[in-house]
Protein backbone atom coordinates (compact mmCIF):
# COMPACT_ATOMS: atom_id res chain seq x y z
CA UNK A 1 0.00 0.00 0.00
CA UNK A 2 2.76 2.38 0.99
CA UNK A 3 4.63 1.59 -2.20
CA UNK A 4 1.49 2.25 -4.16
CA UNK A 5 1.03 5.69 -2.62
CA UNK A 6 4.67 6.62 -3.15
CA UNK A 7 4.41 5.42 -6.71
CA UNK A 8 1.34 7.57 -7.21
CA UNK A 9 3.13 10.57 -5.80
CA UNK A 10 6.09 10.01 -8.06
CA UNK A 11 3.71 9.55 -10.94
CA UNK A 12 1.95 12.79 -10.19
CA UNK A 13 5.30 14.55 -10.14
CA UNK A 14 5.92 13.21 -13.61
CA UNK A 15 2.54 14.41 -14.73
CA UNK A 16 3.26 17.84 -13.34
CA UNK A 17 6.40 17.79 -15.39
CA UNK A 18 4.37 16.95 -18.42
CA UNK A 19 1.99 19.80 -17.68
CA UNK A 20 4.87 22.23 -18.01
CA UNK A 21 5.15 21.25 -21.62
CA UNK A 22 2.00 23.18 -22.36
CA UNK A 23 2.64 25.57 -25.21
CA UNK A 24 1.12 28.45 -23.31
CA UNK A 25 3.74 30.94 -24.33
CA UNK A 26 3.77 30.23 -28.01
CA UNK A 27 4.42 33.17 -30.21
CA UNK A 28 3.82 32.08 -33.71
CA UNK A 29 2.53 33.81 -36.72
CA UNK A 30 3.34 32.75 -40.20
CA UNK A 31 2.72 36.31 -41.32
CA UNK A 32 4.81 38.08 -38.76
CA UNK A 33 7.30 35.86 -36.98
CA UNK A 34 7.58 32.17 -36.68
CA UNK A 35 7.43 29.34 -34.25
CA UNK A 36 9.11 29.10 -30.92
CA UNK A 37 9.92 26.29 -28.56
CA UNK A 38 8.17 26.03 -25.22
CA UNK A 39 10.17 25.13 -22.15
CA UNK A 40 10.67 21.60 -20.90
CA UNK A 41 10.79 20.85 -17.20
CA UNK A 42 12.02 17.52 -15.96
CA UNK A 43 10.12 15.77 -13.15
CA UNK A 44 11.80 15.61 -9.74
CA UNK A 45 12.67 11.95 -9.98
CA UNK A 46 13.74 12.00 -13.57
CA UNK A 47 17.31 11.92 -14.78
CA UNK A 48 16.49 12.84 -18.31
CA UNK A 49 13.56 13.23 -20.65
CA UNK A 50 12.98 13.30 -24.37
CA UNK A 51 10.00 15.03 -25.87
CA UNK A 52 8.52 15.19 -29.35
CA UNK A 53 5.37 17.09 -30.17
CA UNK A 54 3.51 18.43 -33.15
CA UNK A 55 1.62 21.72 -33.15
CA UNK A 56 -1.02 22.58 -35.68
CA UNK A 57 -1.81 26.28 -35.49
CA UNK A 58 -4.77 27.58 -37.46
CA UNK A 59 -5.24 31.31 -37.95
CA UNK A 60 -8.68 32.82 -37.64
CA UNK A 61 -8.48 36.59 -37.86
CA UNK A 62 -6.60 38.95 -35.60
CA UNK A 63 -6.87 41.75 -33.08
CA UNK A 64 -5.92 45.09 -34.53
CA UNK A 65 -3.93 47.82 -32.81
CA UNK A 66 -7.03 48.94 -30.90
CA UNK A 67 -7.90 45.43 -29.76
CA UNK A 68 -10.79 45.06 -32.19
CA UNK A 69 -11.09 41.55 -33.59
CA UNK A 70 -11.13 41.38 -37.39
CA UNK A 71 -11.52 38.51 -39.84
CA UNK A 72 -8.82 37.37 -42.24
CA UNK A 73 -9.39 38.07 -45.94
CA UNK A 74 -12.17 35.89 -47.36
CA UNK A 75 -11.17 32.49 -48.75
CA UNK A 76 -7.86 32.57 -46.93
CA UNK A 77 -6.42 29.58 -45.10
CA UNK A 78 -3.41 30.26 -42.91
CA UNK A 79 -1.73 27.45 -41.01
CA UNK A 80 1.54 26.76 -39.30
CA UNK A 81 2.77 23.31 -38.33
CA UNK A 82 5.61 22.85 -35.88
CA UNK A 83 7.48 19.66 -35.11
CA UNK A 84 9.17 20.21 -31.76
CA UNK A 85 11.97 18.03 -30.48
CA UNK A 86 13.54 18.54 -27.12
CA UNK A 87 15.32 16.99 -24.21
CA UNK A 88 15.99 17.66 -20.56
CA UNK A 89 18.87 16.43 -18.44
CA UNK A 90 19.40 16.54 -14.70
CA UNK A 91 22.66 18.19 -13.75
CA UNK A 92 22.27 17.88 -9.98
CA UNK A 93 19.58 17.21 -7.39
CA UNK A 94 18.10 20.66 -7.84
CA UNK A 95 19.41 21.65 -11.24
CA UNK A 96 18.40 20.65 -14.73
CA UNK A 97 18.98 21.84 -18.28
CA UNK A 98 16.76 21.48 -21.30
CA UNK A 99 16.67 22.39 -24.96
CA UNK A 100 13.96 22.45 -27.59
CA UNK A 101 13.97 23.27 -31.27
CA UNK A 102 11.03 23.36 -33.67
CA UNK A 103 10.89 22.69 -37.37
CA UNK A 104 8.26 24.95 -38.88
CA UNK A 105 6.03 24.50 -41.89
CA UNK A 106 4.10 27.55 -43.10
CA UNK A 107 1.10 26.96 -45.30
CA UNK A 108 -0.69 30.11 -46.44
CA UNK A 109 -3.41 30.33 -49.02
CA UNK A 110 -5.19 33.47 -50.15
CA UNK A 111 -7.32 34.02 -53.21
CA UNK A 112 -4.40 35.67 -54.95
CA UNK A 113 -1.38 33.78 -53.62
CA UNK A 114 -0.40 30.45 -52.11
CA UNK A 115 2.77 29.66 -50.24
CA UNK A 116 4.30 26.57 -48.65
CA UNK A 117 7.62 27.08 -46.90
CA UNK A 118 9.50 25.43 -44.09
CA UNK A 119 12.60 25.76 -41.95
CA UNK A 120 13.95 25.64 -38.43
CA UNK A 121 12.22 27.83 -35.88
CA UNK A 122 13.80 29.59 -32.92
CA UNK A 123 15.37 27.26 -30.39
CA UNK A 124 15.29 27.54 -26.61
CA UNK A 125 17.80 26.44 -23.99
CA UNK A 126 16.74 26.51 -20.34
CA UNK A 127 18.25 26.03 -16.92
CA UNK A 128 15.90 25.27 -14.04
CA UNK A 129 16.43 25.33 -10.30
CA UNK A 130 14.06 23.40 -8.04
CA UNK A 131 13.64 25.18 -4.71
CA UNK A 132 12.64 22.00 -2.90
CA UNK A 133 14.10 18.61 -2.12
CA UNK A 134 11.04 16.48 -1.53
CA UNK A 135 7.84 15.94 -3.40
CA UNK A 136 5.40 18.64 -2.35
CA UNK A 137 2.26 16.76 -3.35
CA UNK A 138 -0.05 15.67 -0.55
CA UNK A 139 -3.17 13.63 -0.11
CA UNK A 140 -4.46 15.51 2.89
CA UNK A 141 -3.77 18.92 4.29
CA UNK A 142 -2.88 18.34 7.95
CA UNK A 143 -0.72 21.36 8.62
CA UNK A 144 0.22 24.61 6.96
CA UNK A 145 3.40 22.99 5.68
CA UNK A 146 1.30 20.71 3.53
CA UNK A 147 0.23 23.79 1.59
CA UNK A 148 3.76 24.73 0.56
CA UNK A 149 4.06 24.60 -3.21
CA UNK A 150 6.86 23.27 -5.32
CA UNK A 151 8.74 26.26 -6.71
CA UNK A 152 10.85 26.23 -9.85
CA UNK A 153 13.07 29.08 -10.96
CA UNK A 154 14.15 29.10 -14.58
CA UNK A 155 16.16 30.99 -17.15
CA UNK A 156 15.61 30.46 -20.85
CA UNK A 157 17.64 31.74 -23.76
CA UNK A 158 15.77 31.89 -27.06
CA UNK A 159 18.23 31.51 -29.91
CA UNK A 160 17.29 32.93 -33.33
CA UNK A 161 17.88 29.75 -35.30
CA UNK A 162 14.77 30.40 -37.38
CA UNK A 163 14.44 32.34 -40.60
CA UNK A 164 13.63 35.97 -39.83
CA UNK A 165 12.76 39.06 -41.88
CA UNK A 166 16.43 40.02 -41.56
CA UNK A 167 17.71 36.93 -43.34
CA UNK A 168 18.09 36.35 -47.05
CA UNK A 169 14.39 35.69 -47.64
CA UNK A 170 12.12 36.55 -50.53
CA UNK A 171 9.10 37.64 -48.51
CA UNK A 172 7.28 37.30 -45.21
CA UNK A 173 5.88 33.86 -46.02
CA UNK A 174 9.36 32.37 -45.56
CA UNK A 175 9.62 33.46 -41.93
CA UNK A 176 9.97 30.85 -39.21
CA UNK A 177 11.62 32.89 -36.45
CA UNK A 178 11.81 36.39 -35.00
CA UNK A 179 15.52 37.04 -35.40
CA UNK A 180 16.26 38.14 -31.82
CA UNK A 181 17.93 36.55 -28.83
CA UNK A 182 15.71 36.70 -25.77
CA UNK A 183 16.51 35.97 -22.14
CA UNK A 184 13.58 34.90 -19.98
CA UNK A 185 13.36 34.54 -16.24
CA UNK A 186 10.58 32.28 -15.00
CA UNK A 187 8.99 31.15 -11.78
CA UNK A 188 6.60 28.25 -11.54
CA UNK A 189 4.55 27.42 -8.46
CA UNK A 190 2.89 24.07 -8.35
CA UNK A 191 0.65 22.55 -5.70
CA UNK A 192 -1.05 19.19 -5.75
CA UNK A 193 -3.57 18.04 -3.21
CA UNK A 194 -4.85 14.86 -4.74
CA UNK A 195 -6.61 14.60 -7.01
CA UNK A 196 -6.42 18.32 -7.68
CA UNK A 197 -3.50 20.32 -8.97
CA UNK A 198 -2.91 24.02 -9.50
CA UNK A 199 -0.05 25.89 -11.07
CA UNK A 200 0.92 29.53 -11.39
CA UNK A 201 3.60 30.65 -13.75
CA UNK A 202 5.19 33.95 -14.64
CA UNK A 203 7.88 34.70 -17.19
CA UNK A 204 9.56 37.98 -17.96
CA UNK A 205 11.70 38.18 -21.05
CA UNK A 206 14.13 40.74 -22.41
CA UNK A 207 15.03 40.82 -26.10
CA UNK A 208 18.60 41.70 -26.88
CA UNK A 209 19.16 44.64 -29.18
CA UNK A 210 20.68 43.81 -32.56
CA UNK A 211 21.87 45.58 -35.70
CA UNK A 212 19.79 45.22 -38.85
CA UNK A 213 21.15 45.80 -42.33
CA UNK A 214 18.69 43.76 -44.38
CA UNK A 215 14.90 43.49 -44.60
CA UNK A 216 13.27 40.66 -46.54
CA UNK A 217 16.44 40.17 -48.54
CA UNK A 218 17.03 43.84 -49.39
CA UNK A 219 20.02 45.56 -47.88
CA UNK A 220 19.02 48.80 -46.13
CA UNK A 221 20.75 51.56 -44.26
CA UNK A 222 21.84 49.85 -41.03
CA UNK A 223 19.95 50.53 -37.84
CA UNK A 224 19.54 48.98 -34.41
CA UNK A 225 16.38 47.32 -33.17
CA UNK A 226 15.23 46.01 -29.82
CA UNK A 227 11.95 44.20 -29.47
CA UNK A 228 9.90 45.01 -26.41
CA UNK A 229 10.12 43.18 -23.13
CA UNK A 230 7.66 40.33 -22.86
CA UNK A 231 5.71 38.89 -19.94
CA UNK A 232 3.64 35.76 -19.78
CA UNK A 233 1.37 34.80 -16.90
CA UNK A 234 -0.36 31.44 -16.68
CA UNK A 235 -2.71 29.80 -14.26
CA UNK A 236 -3.96 26.25 -14.51
CA UNK A 237 -6.10 23.76 -12.64
CA UNK A 238 -5.87 20.03 -13.11
CA UNK A 239 -7.56 16.85 -12.02
CA UNK A 240 -5.89 13.45 -12.05
CA UNK A 241 -7.68 10.16 -12.38
CA UNK A 242 -5.85 6.92 -11.59
CA UNK A 243 -6.95 3.77 -13.32
CA UNK A 244 -6.94 0.34 -11.68
CA UNK A 245 -3.74 -0.41 -13.58
CA UNK A 246 -2.16 2.67 -11.97
CA UNK A 247 -2.08 4.53 -15.22
CA UNK A 248 -3.12 8.13 -14.83
CA UNK A 249 -5.13 10.59 -16.86
CA UNK A 250 -4.80 14.26 -16.02
CA UNK A 251 -7.18 16.91 -17.25
CA UNK A 252 -5.90 20.47 -17.14
CA UNK A 253 -7.48 23.82 -17.93
CA UNK A 254 -5.22 26.82 -18.27
CA UNK A 255 -5.46 30.53 -18.90
CA UNK A 256 -2.54 32.49 -20.27
CA UNK A 257 -1.87 36.13 -20.96
CA UNK A 258 1.00 37.32 -23.09
CA UNK A 259 2.08 40.95 -23.26
CA UNK A 260 4.91 42.42 -25.26
CA UNK A 261 5.92 46.05 -24.95
CA UNK A 262 6.76 48.28 -27.87
CA UNK A 263 9.96 47.87 -29.84
CA UNK A 264 12.63 50.54 -30.05
CA UNK A 265 14.34 51.25 -33.36
CA UNK A 266 17.52 53.34 -33.22
CA UNK A 267 16.31 54.98 -30.04
CA UNK A 268 12.79 55.71 -31.31
CA UNK A 269 9.83 53.83 -29.87
CA UNK A 270 7.84 51.98 -32.52
CA UNK A 271 4.29 52.96 -31.66
CA UNK A 272 2.91 50.36 -34.07
CA UNK A 273 4.46 47.44 -32.21
CA UNK A 274 3.67 45.65 -28.96
CA UNK A 275 1.08 42.95 -28.58
CA UNK A 276 -1.29 41.22 -26.20
CA UNK A 277 -2.88 37.81 -26.32
CA UNK A 278 -5.16 35.99 -23.92
CA UNK A 279 -5.92 32.34 -24.48
CA UNK A 280 -7.46 29.27 -22.88
CA UNK A 281 -6.08 25.75 -23.04
CA UNK A 282 -7.35 22.29 -22.27
CA UNK A 283 -4.97 19.36 -21.93
CA UNK A 284 -5.40 15.65 -21.47
CA UNK A 285 -2.25 13.76 -20.45
CA UNK A 286 -1.95 10.03 -20.10
CA UNK A 287 0.93 8.46 -18.16
CA UNK A 288 1.88 4.80 -18.14
CA UNK A 289 1.85 2.86 -14.89
CA UNK A 290 5.63 3.22 -14.52
CA UNK A 291 5.36 6.91 -15.51
CA UNK A 292 8.04 6.47 -18.12
CA UNK A 293 5.78 7.44 -20.97
CA UNK A 294 3.47 10.40 -21.20
CA UNK A 295 1.19 11.15 -24.12
CA UNK A 296 -0.58 14.46 -24.16
CA UNK A 297 -2.96 16.44 -26.28
CA UNK A 298 -3.69 20.14 -25.92
CA UNK A 299 -6.13 22.53 -27.49
CA UNK A 300 -5.28 26.20 -27.12
CA UNK A 301 -7.94 28.67 -28.15
CA UNK A 302 -7.78 32.44 -28.41
CA UNK A 303 -11.24 33.90 -27.90
CA UNK A 304 -12.30 36.12 -30.78
CA UNK A 305 -13.58 38.91 -28.60
CA UNK A 306 -12.61 42.56 -28.72
CA UNK A 307 -9.93 43.52 -26.19
CA UNK A 308 -8.81 39.93 -25.61
CA UNK A 309 -5.72 40.75 -27.59
CA UNK A 310 -3.99 43.45 -29.54
CA UNK A 311 -1.81 43.46 -32.65
CA UNK A 312 -1.83 39.68 -32.82
CA UNK A 313 -3.48 36.85 -34.74
CA UNK A 314 -6.20 34.80 -33.10
CA UNK A 315 -5.41 31.14 -33.48
CA UNK A 316 -6.32 27.66 -32.44
CA UNK A 317 -3.34 25.46 -31.60
CA UNK A 318 -3.71 21.69 -31.48
CA UNK A 319 -0.77 19.87 -29.93
CA UNK A 320 -0.03 16.17 -29.70
CA UNK A 321 3.11 15.02 -28.00
CA UNK A 322 4.90 12.17 -26.34
CA UNK A 323 7.53 12.28 -23.60
CA UNK A 324 9.79 9.57 -22.29
CA UNK A 325 11.39 9.88 -18.89
CA UNK A 326 14.62 8.16 -17.91
CA UNK A 327 15.05 7.49 -14.20
CA UNK B 1 21.36 7.31 -20.61
CA UNK B 2 24.02 7.19 -23.30
CA UNK B 3 21.26 7.73 -25.83
CA UNK B 4 20.01 10.80 -23.95
CA UNK B 5 23.47 12.32 -23.72
CA UNK B 6 24.03 11.69 -27.40
CA UNK B 7 20.71 13.33 -28.15
CA UNK B 8 21.59 16.44 -26.15
CA UNK B 9 24.99 16.63 -27.83
CA UNK B 10 23.25 16.36 -31.19
CA UNK B 11 20.98 19.29 -30.32
CA UNK B 12 24.04 21.31 -29.32
CA UNK B 13 25.74 20.49 -32.60
CA UNK B 14 22.63 21.61 -34.49
CA UNK B 15 22.67 24.93 -32.62
CA UNK B 16 26.37 25.47 -33.24
CA UNK B 17 26.17 24.28 -36.83
CA UNK B 18 23.54 26.87 -37.59
CA UNK B 19 25.99 29.60 -36.77
CA UNK B 20 27.46 29.33 -40.22
CA UNK B 21 24.23 29.58 -42.18
CA UNK B 22 21.99 31.88 -40.17
CA UNK B 23 22.85 35.57 -40.10
CA UNK B 24 20.61 36.20 -37.08
CA UNK B 25 22.97 34.33 -34.77
CA UNK B 26 25.68 36.93 -35.38
CA UNK B 27 23.86 39.85 -37.00
CA UNK B 28 25.80 42.39 -39.03
CA UNK B 29 25.42 46.14 -38.93
CA UNK B 30 27.58 46.86 -41.95
CA UNK B 31 26.13 48.82 -44.83
CA UNK B 32 25.98 46.47 -47.81
CA UNK B 33 23.66 48.44 -50.07
CA UNK B 34 24.62 48.36 -53.71
CA UNK B 35 25.51 51.61 -55.42
CA UNK B 36 22.80 52.55 -57.89
CA UNK B 37 23.41 54.36 -61.14
CA UNK B 38 21.48 57.55 -61.68
CA UNK B 39 18.57 57.23 -64.08
CA UNK B 40 18.37 53.44 -63.88
CA UNK B 41 15.01 51.83 -63.34
CA UNK B 42 14.59 49.76 -60.23
CA UNK B 43 13.30 49.44 -56.71
CA UNK B 44 16.11 51.02 -54.72
CA UNK B 45 16.20 54.59 -53.46
CA UNK B 46 17.86 56.72 -56.11
CA UNK B 47 16.41 54.73 -59.01
CA UNK B 48 13.46 55.56 -61.24
CA UNK B 49 10.35 53.58 -60.35
CA UNK B 50 9.09 51.25 -63.07
CA UNK B 51 5.82 52.03 -64.78
CA UNK B 52 3.08 50.81 -62.46
CA UNK B 53 -0.50 50.03 -63.40
CA UNK B 54 -3.14 48.43 -61.22
CA UNK B 55 -6.89 48.18 -60.80
CA UNK B 56 -8.19 49.66 -57.59
CA UNK B 57 -10.76 48.08 -55.30
CA UNK B 58 -13.69 49.54 -57.22
CA UNK B 59 -12.36 48.58 -60.64
CA UNK B 60 -10.82 51.85 -61.77
CA UNK B 61 -7.34 51.85 -63.22
CA UNK B 62 -4.46 53.32 -61.26
CA UNK B 63 -1.45 54.50 -63.22
CA UNK B 64 1.59 55.83 -61.44
CA UNK B 65 2.30 58.13 -64.39
CA UNK B 66 -1.00 59.95 -63.77
CA UNK B 67 0.43 61.19 -60.48
CA UNK B 68 3.82 62.32 -61.79
CA UNK B 69 4.71 65.63 -63.35
CA UNK B 70 2.70 66.03 -66.57
CA UNK B 71 0.14 63.43 -65.49
CA UNK B 72 -3.60 63.88 -65.20
CA UNK B 73 -3.60 64.28 -61.41
CA UNK B 74 -0.04 65.11 -60.38
CA UNK B 75 1.09 64.81 -56.76
CA UNK B 76 4.22 65.73 -54.89
CA UNK B 77 4.59 62.19 -53.62
CA UNK B 78 3.08 58.73 -53.95
CA UNK B 79 3.27 56.44 -50.92
CA UNK B 80 2.88 52.71 -51.50
CA UNK B 81 2.19 50.47 -48.51
CA UNK B 82 2.19 46.71 -49.21
CA UNK B 83 -0.49 45.00 -47.12
CA UNK B 84 -1.78 41.51 -46.54
CA UNK B 85 -4.34 42.74 -43.99
CA UNK B 86 -2.48 41.28 -41.04
CA UNK B 87 -2.24 42.85 -37.56
CA UNK B 88 1.15 44.40 -38.24
CA UNK B 89 -0.05 45.73 -41.60
CA UNK B 90 -3.13 47.41 -40.21
CA UNK B 91 -1.17 48.80 -37.29
CA UNK B 92 1.16 50.47 -39.79
CA UNK B 93 -1.75 51.64 -41.94
CA UNK B 94 -3.44 53.17 -38.90
CA UNK B 95 -0.23 54.98 -38.03
CA UNK B 96 -0.12 56.44 -41.54
CA UNK B 97 -3.78 57.42 -41.40
CA UNK B 98 -3.75 58.99 -37.96
CA UNK B 99 -0.20 60.30 -37.60
CA UNK B 100 1.08 61.02 -41.10
CA UNK B 101 -1.88 61.99 -43.27
CA UNK B 102 -3.08 64.79 -40.93
CA UNK B 103 0.46 66.10 -40.58
CA UNK B 104 0.73 66.85 -44.30
CA UNK B 105 -2.89 67.37 -45.27
CA UNK B 106 -2.35 71.07 -45.95
CA UNK B 107 0.98 70.67 -47.72
CA UNK B 108 0.60 69.76 -51.36
CA UNK B 109 -0.78 66.46 -52.59
CA UNK B 110 0.20 62.99 -51.45
CA UNK B 111 -1.37 59.85 -52.88
CA UNK B 112 -1.52 57.05 -50.32
CA UNK B 113 -1.88 53.59 -51.85
CA UNK B 114 -2.58 50.33 -50.00
CA UNK B 115 -1.16 47.63 -52.26
CA UNK B 116 -3.13 44.44 -51.63
CA UNK B 117 -0.97 41.60 -52.92
CA UNK B 118 -2.97 38.70 -51.49
CA UNK B 119 -6.59 39.19 -52.52
CA UNK B 120 -6.02 38.63 -56.23
CA UNK B 121 -9.27 40.16 -57.50
CA UNK B 122 -11.01 43.50 -57.32
CA UNK B 123 -13.96 42.02 -55.47
CA UNK B 124 -11.81 40.29 -52.84
CA UNK B 125 -9.68 43.38 -52.34
CA UNK B 126 -12.82 45.43 -51.82
CA UNK B 127 -14.11 42.95 -49.26
CA UNK B 128 -10.82 43.03 -47.37
CA UNK B 129 -10.69 46.81 -47.51
CA UNK B 130 -14.21 47.15 -46.13
CA UNK B 131 -13.94 44.47 -43.45
CA UNK B 132 -10.70 45.96 -42.14
CA UNK B 133 -12.21 49.43 -41.94
CA UNK B 134 -10.33 51.23 -44.71
CA UNK B 135 -13.16 51.95 -47.15
CA UNK B 136 -13.44 55.68 -47.61
CA UNK B 137 -10.11 56.32 -45.90
CA UNK B 138 -7.16 58.26 -47.28
CA UNK B 139 -5.83 54.98 -48.66
CA UNK B 140 -6.69 53.97 -52.19
CA UNK B 141 -6.56 50.19 -52.25
CA UNK B 142 -5.17 48.58 -55.40
CA UNK B 143 -4.95 44.94 -56.46
CA UNK B 144 -1.47 43.63 -57.22
CA UNK B 145 -2.56 40.59 -59.19
CA UNK B 146 0.15 37.90 -59.35
CA UNK B 147 2.33 40.10 -57.13
CA UNK B 148 3.74 41.79 -60.23
CA UNK B 149 4.66 45.10 -58.63
CA UNK B 150 5.53 43.44 -55.34
CA UNK B 151 8.22 41.49 -57.19
CA UNK B 152 9.32 44.52 -59.21
CA UNK B 153 9.77 46.56 -56.05
CA UNK B 154 11.26 43.65 -54.04
CA UNK B 155 8.51 44.32 -51.54
CA UNK B 156 6.97 42.24 -48.77
CA UNK B 157 4.55 42.68 -45.89
CA UNK B 158 4.95 46.20 -44.51
CA UNK B 159 7.20 47.51 -47.26
CA UNK B 160 6.74 51.24 -47.69
CA UNK B 161 7.80 53.00 -50.88
CA UNK B 162 7.86 56.74 -51.49
CA UNK B 163 8.07 58.00 -55.08
CA UNK B 164 8.43 61.70 -55.84
CA UNK B 165 6.78 63.69 -58.60
CA UNK B 166 9.60 62.83 -61.00
CA UNK B 167 9.19 59.11 -60.48
CA UNK B 168 12.29 58.80 -58.32
CA UNK B 169 12.21 56.21 -55.54
CA UNK B 170 13.03 58.06 -52.32
CA UNK B 171 12.39 55.27 -49.86
CA UNK B 172 11.87 51.51 -49.98
CA UNK B 173 11.98 49.80 -46.60
CA UNK B 174 10.02 48.06 -43.90
CA UNK B 175 7.66 50.49 -42.16
CA UNK B 176 9.48 50.58 -38.77
CA UNK B 177 8.31 53.58 -36.68
CA UNK B 178 6.86 55.82 -39.39
CA UNK B 179 9.46 58.47 -38.62
CA UNK B 180 11.41 57.88 -41.85
CA UNK B 181 8.24 58.28 -43.92
CA UNK B 182 7.39 61.55 -42.21
CA UNK B 183 10.94 62.85 -42.58
CA UNK B 184 10.93 62.18 -46.30
CA UNK B 185 7.49 63.67 -46.87
CA UNK B 186 8.50 66.71 -44.87
CA UNK B 187 11.47 67.19 -47.18
CA UNK B 188 9.47 66.67 -50.37
CA UNK B 189 6.29 68.61 -49.68
CA UNK B 190 6.02 72.39 -50.07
Amino acid sequence: MMFSIVNKIKGAALIVGAAFLLPVSLHAASCCGGGSAASLVLPKFGKAMLDVSMDVEQYHGYWDSKGVWRADPPNSSLNQYRLNVGGAYRLADRWQISAMIPYVFNQNKYTGISSNTNGLGDAAVSVWYEAFDNIMCVWDVQSWQDLKPAIYWGATLTIPTGISPYDAVNNNFDITGRGFYRLDGSVLLDKTVYPWNATLGYTYGVHLERPVNREYGNYVQPYRKKMGDRSTATISMGYTHFTQLMQSITYTLAYAQLDEQKAVISGVTDATSGLKKRSLSGTVAWASDDRDWIIKGTVNHALRYNQWGRNFPTTNVFTMGVSHVFR
Amino acid sequence: MYFVKSYMVLLSIIFLGLNGCNSDLAPSGSDQRAVVSSGSIGFQPGQQAPNITWLDSVGNSFNLSDHLVGGATPAQAVVLYFTMWCPICTSHMDDILFNTVPLFSLRGTVVYVAVDYVSGTVAMARTAEVSNGYAGSAFRTVVDTNQTVMNQMHASMGTTVVINQNGLVLMNEDYRTGQNLRTILNAVLP
